[in-house]
């Protein structure tokens, strides 16, 4: 209990300048190996804050064939290294003109990124270019070097899959600086990055909306900056792909995206025009919200105005798309503005010919099945059709066309042929129609199609034979069919796999070529 | 009502075990039963003349620790009980202590004015005991009681002492200065009472602020300590000049006045004063030297200067002041460098010269080198060795382009003085060697002390000398040590080194195990500069002789199982030689799992930890701390691999955690948990409770040194990291502590640099637990933390505005409120929404001069934004 003395401090006495290694040292030692640790957990809850996702890599497939062009890609290889190592130094370096050095060193990066048909982005990236690159993306770096930057990183996301989403902790960033505050070439360009990234997959276009790209992209859109607004356009759309229709339902949702995108359409040039139509076919194809805004709007109006004024392949496969996916995704558009006298029909059915007259395969496929949605709405809209220079466009397309445009014009020839009233069994035939376009020889081409492996134009094939047997007038029909091999065609599912098909076509045969068939000729 | 307590605390000190255990057993129970009468017969014990000197002795260390402990805690509930006394008996217990004042025993005298201090140290805070100042005052004008005046002025000086000088009013400041002054100044006055009032007004500078202010009353108090400061009496004049030193430190801007008096004052005190006076003398100039480089740091570190002008003391007297301690120099004392803590003229003399080097630079040097010149070569070893030390005190300060060619120059005389006859010369050679690597040795420096031409010569002298005399090879491992630690500097490699690196790790392990001496100062120097050796050395062209080393180390760890254990003090000497091994151990395994060598620590890794278990079991009371943090660098650098240590390692990491006595093995351990949990991940869960437990209980415990308490808190977070969303169940339980500590960071008290500093590491600590748990949390079970994201959004906005924060704190808090946003997402898009100051902390941020400050603030920006667009 008398352990404590009762002694006054002592004052306090200072260490000797010469003094003993151990002390110093055993004390340096314990606090380094503590500060390790600090450093550990530091570094492990920073790759934690970057990656949502783990990186893969090293998903190379070594390629044989390009011995050729190791060697120089070897120096490429090297030289990317070497730049990204100066970018990681001039990233500590503080002192004078450290900036203008940072930016030297960007742009070599990016003009290597942009050189060879195979850039060395692989490199980079082993190189560590993300990183140092997401590090000069800081906020309050000048916009000269955030435009480098992300340059670079446009660049990078323009490779391989898996070279793209070594931008994932780029992203943030990237978003960030598409904002209004932005210098209009750093958001274009950091939109344009992102494009490519949204470009790459469904995956980093979910990461990209769950990060907040969306809101952003689209203010950058309703801007009138010319380039930036396409560029970001072209992200949206890009974005919005889907298959998921979410984005495309908030997208449209946006507050003022409607009215921008009406305005493009009329007044921007085909470039800029191209970029929204995009925008303007997916939001058609995933969004029942948008077409029911987009055909209510002037967009439909202005779409079939470019469609007649442009000879632009760019623009005409976009808005054509975007047409077609108006007018088979909302009866509105059929029945209430695209009726038979307006001008906005005859204008559209004239540009759709024009896309069917065009040598590009695209546009024909695209007129095509744009035309068969038409062609499936009233009796009036077939008439037109039928009665237009398109019928005979659509006979030639039908025996000579590619496979898939083939049945395009397959779909919209049956379309006219028929008319589905409400609880009719089967669809009633409009036999001036039927008869006429049997005449001019479309009946080889369907038979074709029932040939087809391909089930849906087999059934499409299947189904106009029917029509054929059953509404040419005085039974000519089974005759005709005959006479085309059709029942050899139709006994090709005797045994067929797909019941329904099976059915379908034992049922024609039997019902057309059964024990009957022949006694009374 | 008093009780007789004297015979049970004269068998309290009985020499019969029985006795006085049973008496401390009486006292305890005394103490438990009635803490108030406890207090007041112990009070009355010491104030009665008529008892035995032992009891009343004894009485009053008891009554002191019942009112001071060191342990901030004990001392806090102290405190508690004491004002929770009944007020009638707290008088009479201090007015017995003030009767005690005038006891004609000195040493009665003496305990109650310490005790006085104690009780004046809870209570004049709190605005009590206001009359203490003015009857201790009063005893001071009592005629013919020179004992009372002495044992007064003791009081007063210990009251001040004890506590702060915004505790007394100014006019209670100016008695007391007065009462004291007085006491020091009247010749009449016993040298006792002239001592105390020296000794008080030591105590009482602190609070003559508004009196050095009023140049009347400094001329006073500074003349009267001057002639205080040659009064007859050596301890007089010590203490005068104690005064000094403080004043030089306290009261640095008013000095100018006085400085011509208090060279010449010091000056001849250096010549010819006794030794106690002569290194008070120095003092006052190396606190001088103190003061200047502080106001120097702190105007190269601050844009605006500095807060107090610089006199340039030092520079103006340098002509007078260099001569004035060259000469001390010469005055060695034979055998001085035996012993690590000597402090004689010589040693002060050279301490002083050194921050006289680093105050004016470059100025020191021409008025040095005369000297070493004109003494290096003498025959007499006292002026060789003056004439080396000379030089080896001013190798800082000096710029390169001065020193380096007197370093090129004089080194090879430096290496043959290595085999001076004298032992003294070699021990300061060997030293300066070790200053010259220590601050001018850079492979990348302009100005190169050590090239590939001289490094043979310097490696065989170094080598040879590690075997010379004890005292001789310990500096030599310090000058091996820097030269090691030279060749680490970024830019560069120690591939010259690597040559010599077998020879070095020999040379260290023999003068490790050498045995003509006793003093353990050579063998841990050895094996600290053989970790330095390591630590610095190029791999991988060095693992193979790592690899060798480590199984050496290993081996040698293995021995000291073997040691014959027959009393404490082998146990310690066992226990420290283990903690150089463990150590050893510990900077091979991280120097081999910084490279591409983990293959080794894997091999032996088994062997490893089988030691290291074996260590821990031969210290039953404790956990060996060097042997943890081996463990430590084991678990990180085995990885998952350590998982099958775990069950027989558990035992001895809860041992650590719960070790609270022992605070620094708790904290280590603590430390090796986060190692744990980054090697094992998500298999540690199997061990969490336990851990969780035992960290959550001491953080509960009061008795626990508070510096552990933060890495306890970062060490959640660590927890959390592994294992994710498992994380769950502890939330309730640590969520509160850490809202606890967020709260108590508001109160600390921020006029006390240690408790600042505590606030930082808090406050640090507590947004790294946040940021594991949110982290952990993210994708799966964001949602918990939604309820705790509002306090810890306003916890970040006070860190936000304290000012005073260091940049960990900043880092870490942006950092936090990045996880925060990122794992929680559009949930805290009203919170980020309704507070705005995240705006300007991250603009602070974003402006900083720290890359990875800046870092984590555009990753937090980034992060903020998705949420507020969302």
């Amino acid at each position: 209990m008398a352990d404590e003395e009762l002694s006054p401090t002592l004052p306090h006495r200072r260490d000797a300048i010469k003094s003993s290694v151990h002390n110093i040292a055993a004390n340096r030692r314990r606090q380094h190996a503590i500060a390790v640790g600090k450093e550990r957990r530091e570094a492990l809850i920073r790759t934690k804050r970057l990656c949502r996702d783990s990186l893969a890599d090293d998903s190379e497939v070594p390629l044989e064939g390009h011995m050729i062009i190791d060697e120089e890609k070897a120096v490429l290889d090297s030289k990317t290294s070497r730049t990204v190592e100066e970018l990681k130094s001039a990233m500590t370096y503080q002192g004078k003109g450290a900036i203008q050095k940072k930016v030297e060193i960007l742009r070599a990066l990016r003009r290597l990124l942009s050189q060879s048909e195979v850039p060395p982005i692989k490199a980079a990236l082993q190189a560590g270019a993300v990183p140092a690159l997401v590090q000069c993306l800081s906020f309050g770096s000048t916009d000269e070097q955030l435009l480098e930057a992300a340059w670079c990183l446009t660049n990078i996301a323009a490779g391989e899959p898996e070279e793209t989403k070594s931008l994932m902790p780029a992203l943030p960033l990237l978003i960030a600086h598409i904002g209004e505050k932005s210098a209009t070439a750093v958001a274009e360009q950091c939109a344009w990055a992102l494009g490519n990234v949204a470009g790459e997959g469904e995956e980093l276009r979910n990461i990209l909306l769950a990060q907040g790209a969306l809101l952003p992209l689209a203010r950058l859109m309703l801007s009138n900056k010319g380039s930036p607004t396409r560029t970001a356009a072209w992200a949206l759309s890009n974005l919005i792909k889907g298959p998921d229709s979410r984005a495309a339902n908030e997208l449209i949702r946006i507050d003022g995206v409607l009215d921008s995108i009406t305005q493009h359409l009329q007044k921007a040039d085909d470039e800029l025009a191209t970029e929204v139509a995009w925008v303007v076919v997916y939001l058609s194809a995933l969004s029942e919200k948008a077409i029911s805004l987009l055909v209510k709007s002037d967009a439909a109006q202005l779409l079939v105005a470019r469609l007649v004024a442009s000879e632009s392949l760019q623009l005409l496969i976009p808005v054509l798309r975007s047409l077609g996916n108006l007018v088979a995704g909302s009866s509105y558009m059929i029945d209430s503005v695209l009726m038979s006298g307006h001008n906005i029909t005859d204008q559209l059915l004239s540009g759709l010919i024009k896309c069917l007259k065009s040598e590009h395969r695209v546009l024909k496929k695209e007129a095509a099945w744009a035309l068969s949605n038409i062609a499936a709405g009233t009796c009036e809209h077939k008439k037109l059709i039928f009665s237009s220079e398109a019928t005979s466009l659509l006979m030639h397309l039908l025996s000579s066309a590619p496979f898939d445009i083939r049945k395009e014009a397959a779909y919209t020839i049956g379309n006219i042929c028929v008319t589905t009233e409400k609880d009719a069994e089967q669809p009633c035939i409009i036999v001036t129609h039927l008869v006429s376009l049997v005449n001019k020889g479309c009946l080889p081409g369907f038979i074709n199609l029932v040939r087809s492996a391909d089930l849906e134009s087999a059934r499409l094939g299947l189904q106009f034979l029917e029509l054929v047997m059953r509404g040419m007038p005085n039974g000519e029909g089974p005759k005709l069919v005959e006479r085309e091999d059709g029942i050899d065609a139709m006994e090709r599912f005797q045994f067929h796999e797909n019941e329904e098909m099976r059915n379908m076509a034992n049922g024609l045969v039997d019902k057309y070529f059964g024990e009957d068939y022949g006694l009374d000729s | 009502m008093a009780m007789e307590i004297t015979q049970i605390l004269l068998a309290a000190q009985s020499q019969d075990g029985q006795i006085r255990s049973s008496a401390e057993g009486n006292l305890k129970q005394f103490q438990e039963q009635s803490l108030p009468h406890f207090l007041l017969a112990l009070s009355i014990e010491l104030s009665n003349d008529q008892k035995p000197p032992e009891s009343r002795r004894l009485a009053g260390i008891v009554l002191k620790n019942s009112l001071d402990a060191k342990d901030s805690i004990r001392k806090e509930n102290l405190s508690q009980q004491w004002i929770s006394v009944d007020p009638a008996i707290k008088f009479q217990i201090k007015e017995s202590l003030l009767r005690t004042l005038g006891s004609s025993v000195s040493e009665a005298r003496r305990t109650s004015s310490q005790v006085i201090a104690k009780v004046a140290a809870i209570e004049i805070p709190r605005r009590e005991w206001q009359e203490l100042i003015g009857n201790l005052l009063n005893n001071m004008t009592q005629q013919d009681a020179p004992s009372l005046k002495q044992a007064t002025l003791e009081a007063l000086g210990y009251v001040c002492e004890e506590i702060a000088p915004e505790d007394l009013e100014q006019d209670q400041v100016n008695a007391v200065l007065t009462a004291v002054v007085q006491g020091m100044s009247q010749m009449e006055h016993s040298f006792e009472v002239r001592l105390a009032a020296v000794k008080a007004l030591y105590n009482a500078l602190d609070f003559a602020q508004t009196n050095f202010q009023n140049e009347l009353e400094r001329n006073y108090i500074m003349k009267i300590v001057c002639e205080t400061a040659v009064s007859k009496e050596l301890e007089i004049r010590q203490a005068a000049l104690e005064c000094l030193v403080s004043i030089a430190s306290t009261y640095y801007e008013i000095l100018e006045a006085y400085m011509q008096s208090l060279f010449n004052l010091t000056a001849s005190a250096v010549r010819g004063d006794e030794e106690p006076v002569a290194l008070q003398a120095i003092e006052f100039w190396s606190t001088i030297c103190d003061e200047e480089i502080a106001i120097q740091d702190e105007f190269e570190e601050s844009s605006n200067g500095s807060s107090c002008p610089n006199f340039h003391f030092v520079e103006k007297a340098l002509p007078l002041l260099v001569p004035m301690l060259l000469e001390t120099l010469l005055k060695q004392e034979e055998e001085q460098d035996q012993d690590d803590g000597i402090w004689n003229l010589s040693m002060a003399g050279g301490t002083c010269l050194g921050l006289v080097a680093r105050t004016v630079g470059d100025g020191v040097v021409p008025l040095v080198m005369p000297f070493v010149e004109g003494n290096i070569a003498k025959t007499d070893w006292r002026s060789r060795e003056a004439a080396t030390f000379a030089f080896g005190s001013i190798l800082e300060g000096p710029s390169v382009e001065k020193l380096a060619p007197l370093v090129q120059a004089g080194l090879d005389f430096l290496l043959n003085a290595m085999r001076d006859q004298n032992t003294h010369v070699k021990d300061t050679t060997a030293w300066t060697i070790g200053r010259i690597f220590e601050l001018l040795h850079s492979p990348i420096s302009s100005y190169p002390v050590i090239t590939s031409e001289n490094l043979p010569r310097i490696m065989s002298v170094l080598l040879d000398s590690s075997r010379d005399a004890p005292n001789v090879s310990e500096k030599v491992c310090g000058a091996i040590y820097f030269l090691a630690q030279g060749y680490e500097a970024p830019g560069s490699t120690s591939s010259l080194l690597t040559p010599y690196l077998g020879d070095l790790i020999s040379a260290l392990l023999y003068s490790a195990d050498r045995a003509d001496t006793n003093n353990s100062r050579l063998r841990a120097s050895s094996y600290e500069t053989l970790n330095e050796v390591v630590r610095c050395s190029n791999v991988p062209e060095t693992i193979n002789i790592i690899a060798q080393l480590l199984l050496e180390i290993l081996k040698r760890l293995g021995q000291t199982l073997e040691l014959q254990i027959v009393s404490s003090d082998d146990r310690e000497k066992q226990s420290d030689l283990q903690a150089l091994l463990c150590g050893a151990l510990q900077v091979i395994i991280q120097k081999l799992s910084s490279s591409n060598a983990k293959s080794i620590i894997l091999q032996s890794a088994d062997q490893m930890m089988a030691v290291l278990l074996q260590v821990f079991a031969c210290h039953s009371s404790s956990v060996h701390e060097e042997a943890m943090l081996a463990i430590g660098s084991l678990a990180y650098a085995t990885g998952s691999e350590f998982e099958k240590y775990m069950p027989e390692f558990y035992k001895y990491l809860e041992m650590g955690l719960q070790n609270f006595e022992e605070y620094h093995v708790c904290s280590i351990s603590v430390g090796v948990v986060g190692d744990i949990c980054r090697a094992l991940d998500k298999n540690v869960l199997q061990f969490c409770d336990g851990i969780m437990s035992a960290l959550l209980k001491d953080l509960s415990n009061p008795m626990l040194n508070r510096a552990v308490k933060p890495p306890i808190f970062s060490c959640f977070g660590d927890i959390a990291l592994a294992i994710g969303e498992l994380f769950q169940k502890y939330v309730p339980y640590v969520i509160p502590m850490l809202q606890g500590a967020a709260e108590l960071c508001s109160h600390l008290d921020d006029s006390d640099e240690d408790m600042l500093d505590y606030g930082d590491q808090l406050r640090r600590c507590i947004f790294e637990a946040y940021s594991g748990i949110l982290q952990g949390f993210k994708g799966s079970k964001a949602e918990l933390m939604m309820p705790y994201a509002s306090h810890l959004l306003q916890f970040t906005e006070a860190v936000f505005r304290d000012k005073n924060r260091d940049e960990g704190v900043t880092r870490a808090a942006i950092a936090a409120m990045g996880d925060l946003a990122n794992t929680l997402g559009p949930n805290t898009k009203v919170l980020f929404k309704d507070c705005t100051f995240h705006v300007d902390f991250l603009v602070e941020c974003l402006q900083s001069e720290d890359d990875q400050l800046k870092e984590t603030a555009t990753w937090t920006q980034g992060m903020i934004s998705q949420v507020l667009v969302s």
